[in-house]
């Protein structure tokens, strides 16, 4: 089977773990400058256990976003949202730019291999804002981490039918113009 | 309560999809594990302290301001400047994330963290530039973004009516 596309070897340490040090030093600093030491561990604590809590969860986030790319069948996926294939292509290419793992470079190779194949750019644009929006690797690992599980949950339901609906404007407004030629 | 019940629903589908993978591609597992656990180690450094910057900004960001301008008397003006500032948040999702929970902690409505947060995924500039334009062309990208253009303040606008 075809990887999943897993980036590899990311660096441990990189311009954005550093910007996030920065953040924690100005914001802890400004803490315990403006309310005192009390204040500043109470919250320091209380965090650090807010994230032992949510470990667990973590965890299995990681496992289920990369056992999930292992599990479907990549390129009978794809082959759904050719040219012709309607709304479903387009529900298609969504899930596929959702579910499929992988940073902006496999996604969006995905993308350009979908089109080369006969997909017209309605299908592209459903497939790369299904990325962007619905990403499972994204919300699964960080969004879960850091919001309130009922709002991802909500969140993730109201996004659902955006990307069919982009998808459907753009191919309304293509097919206008072929017909004012 | 909620993290529970999202963790052993988390844990549920994890269970699915490593069995799914044993049964299929037996020889695949040892790279699940293996790609799991620098995951995981790429992202507990950063979990951490995005939580203790999420936890610390909360208390600095000055709540009459927060929620002036995003709670709830704040309506669509509010959730154009979340969509602002979401599309204009630099670096990783543990980043725009962890300003979202500290800004939920300051008194944000959700409809404002969904129309940030939304604006933040479509709208990533760097992505745009160093990925999607050199590989799908600006064309396809000026359209995207031409069309993705109410989609914040329309989800954000539903989140408030439903939550």
């Amino acid at each position: 089977m075809t990887p999943p596309g897993q980036p590899s070897k990311r660096k441990i340490i990189d311009g954005g773990l550093i910007t996030l040090l920065i953040i924690l030093l100005l914001s802890g600093g400004a803490v315990l400058w403006k309310f005192g030491p009390e204040v500043f561990w109470h919250t320091l604590l209380t965090d650090l256990g807010f994230v032992a809590v949510l470990l667990p969860k973590v965890i299995g986030g990681v496992l289920l976003a990369v056992a999930l790319g292992y599990v479907l069948p990549r390129e009978r996926i794809m082959a759904l949202a050719g040219p012709d294939s309607g709304v479903t292509g387009l529900a298609v290419a969504m899930l596929a730019g959702a579910i499929f793992p992988g940073g902006p470079a496999v996604t969006f190779s995905l993308t350009a291999g979908l089109m080369a194949s006969g997909a017209d750019l309605a299908a592209g644009v459903a497939m790369v804002s299904g990325w962007v929006l619905l990403s499972a690797n994204r919300t699964l690992i960080w969004e879960l981490s850091f919001l309130p599980a009922h709002f991802v949950l909500l969140r993730v339901l109201l996004t659902l039918p955006i990307p069919i609906l982009l998808g459907l404007a753009v191919r309304h407004v293509a097919k206008r113009r072929v017909a004012a030629e | 309560m909620n993290i529970l019940i999202g963790s052993i629903l988390i844990w549920a589908g994890a269970f699915w999809a490593l069995a799914r993978v044993k049964r299929d591609h037996e020889s695949e597992l040892r790279a699940v594990w293996q790609i799991s656990l620098d995951t995981f180690l790429f992202m507990l450094p950063r979990l951490i302290l995005g939580m203790l910057s999420a936890g610390f900004l909360a208390l600095l960001l000055p709540e009459e301001f927060v929620q002036r301008f995003l709670g709830e008397s704040s309506g669509l003006a509010g959730l154009f400047i979340a969509s602002v500032f979401g599309a204009l948040t630099p670096g990783g999702p543990f980043v725009a994330f962890a300003i979202g929970a500290s800004a939920i902690k300051a008194g944000a409505t959700l409809g404002a963290i969904t129309a940030y947060v939304t604006a933040w995924c479509i709208y990533s500039i760097l992505r745009i530039i160093s990925y999607e334009v050199p590989m799908l062309g600006a064309e396809f990208t000026r359209i995207r973004l031409i069309y993705s253009l109410p989609v914040p303040i329309l989800l954000g606008l539903l989140a408030q009516l439903v939550m």
